[in-house]
């Protein structure tokens, strides 16, 4: 459940620490994004002598929510934190590397350059 | 009415071929999706159908038909639960990029010609510098040089983390001693001590 003004935590190598979302892509007047939605946000925190810089506007995929996710056969995943990777405008990941476990749902939502950057997939 | 439908349904009773593959190809997909439980049902199973239509020598052959530089293939059973093979070829061009996932495509469009479903694989990223195309069993990537350069997916999927670890440490040892201040205060004063 992300919405604008939540904080998020960055899930590559990129550069950025810590985003904020300001609005979520795909409809116009939606409350909450989830795993594999894209949103807009704020860069809040990051680290030094690296491309991306505190208050750029970038493109990120949430890849993990505190929210559980639900699956047909009814596993229920939920991760500790809200991370998100940064991507650009034609949908390849800024970062070269991902952290952490992923969620196969990215796979479905034709984004399986950050899956197969991964080290872990559930 | 009543006659036509027993006719159908009595044709259909009479092809018992047909139905009892039709059975056995169930029992398989249930059987795979009991072995490995947190998969998909229905997407993966679309999957598991693209990636028996073209095998991963035929997709070699396709690679080399269409001047792919360095193709590489990575057997990635036991690493990844969802990719048996990583293929990863390079472009020289965005133009020859598009080329080879078109070709992709197109093989396993003409191998299933006059079928009832035709399997598609799913291609990503077109008019990119990274396309992939997914079969399902195995991904193939296509990438520009430069982007190949940057990603640097060899070192990921082979199992050489160290490398890069070792690059990664330098760089912040580097950064740490740029940012660490020169401490001018204590230097100068035993000097003016001397003097």
């Amino acid at each position: 459940m992300i919405q604008p003004q939540t904080y998020l935590n960055v899930a590559d190598n990129s550069g950025a620490r810590k985003l904020m979302c300001i609005r979520i892509i795909g409809a116009s007047n939606r409350r909450y994004a989830h795993i594999g939605d894209v949103i807009v946000a704020v860069i809040k925190e990051a680290i030094p002598n690296t491309p991306l810089e505190r208050s750029e506007v970038i493109r990120a995929v949430i890849v993990r929510t505190c929210k559980e996710l639900k699956r047909k056969n009814g596993t229920i995943i939920r991760y500790d934190d809200n991370a998100a990777v940064v991507i650009d405008q034609e949908g390849n990941p800024k970062g070269t590397r991902v952290f952490g476990a992923i969620p196969r749902e990215l796979r479905q939502l034709n984004f399986t350059k950050i899956v197969s950057l991964a080290p872990e997939v559930l | 009415m009543l006659s036509a439908l027993r006719s159908r349904s009595s044709s259909l009773l009479k092809s018992p071929p047909s139905s009892s593959l039709l059975d056995q190809s169930w029992k398989k997909l249930l059987a795979l999706s009991a072995s490995n439980p947190p998969s998909f049902s229905s997407s993966s199973s679309a999957a598991r159908d693209v990636s028996e239509v073209l095998s991963v020598p035929e997709v070699e052959k396709i690679l080399s038909d269409v001047k792919a530089d360095n193709v590489i293939v990575i057997p990635t059973e036991n690493q990844s639960c969802w990719a048996d093979v990583t293929i990863i070829a390079t472009g020289r061009s965005d133009w020859h990029l598009k080329n080879i996932a078109q070709a992709l495509v197109y093989k396993a469009k003409q191998k299933q010609r006059g079928e009832k479903h035709v399997m598609l694989p799913c291609v990503q990223g077109y008019d990119t510098k990274w396309i992939v195309i997914d079969y399902g069993k195995f991904v193939v990537h296509a990438l520009d040089e430069k982007a190949r350069v940057y990603f640097n997916l060899e070192s990921l999927w082979t199992g050489e983390p160290a490398s890069a670890n070792d690059n990664s440490d330098k760089d912040l040892q580097n950064a740490f001693v740029k940012v660490r201040p020169i401490n001018n205060s204590k230097k100068k004063n035993p000097a003016k001590l001397s003097s």
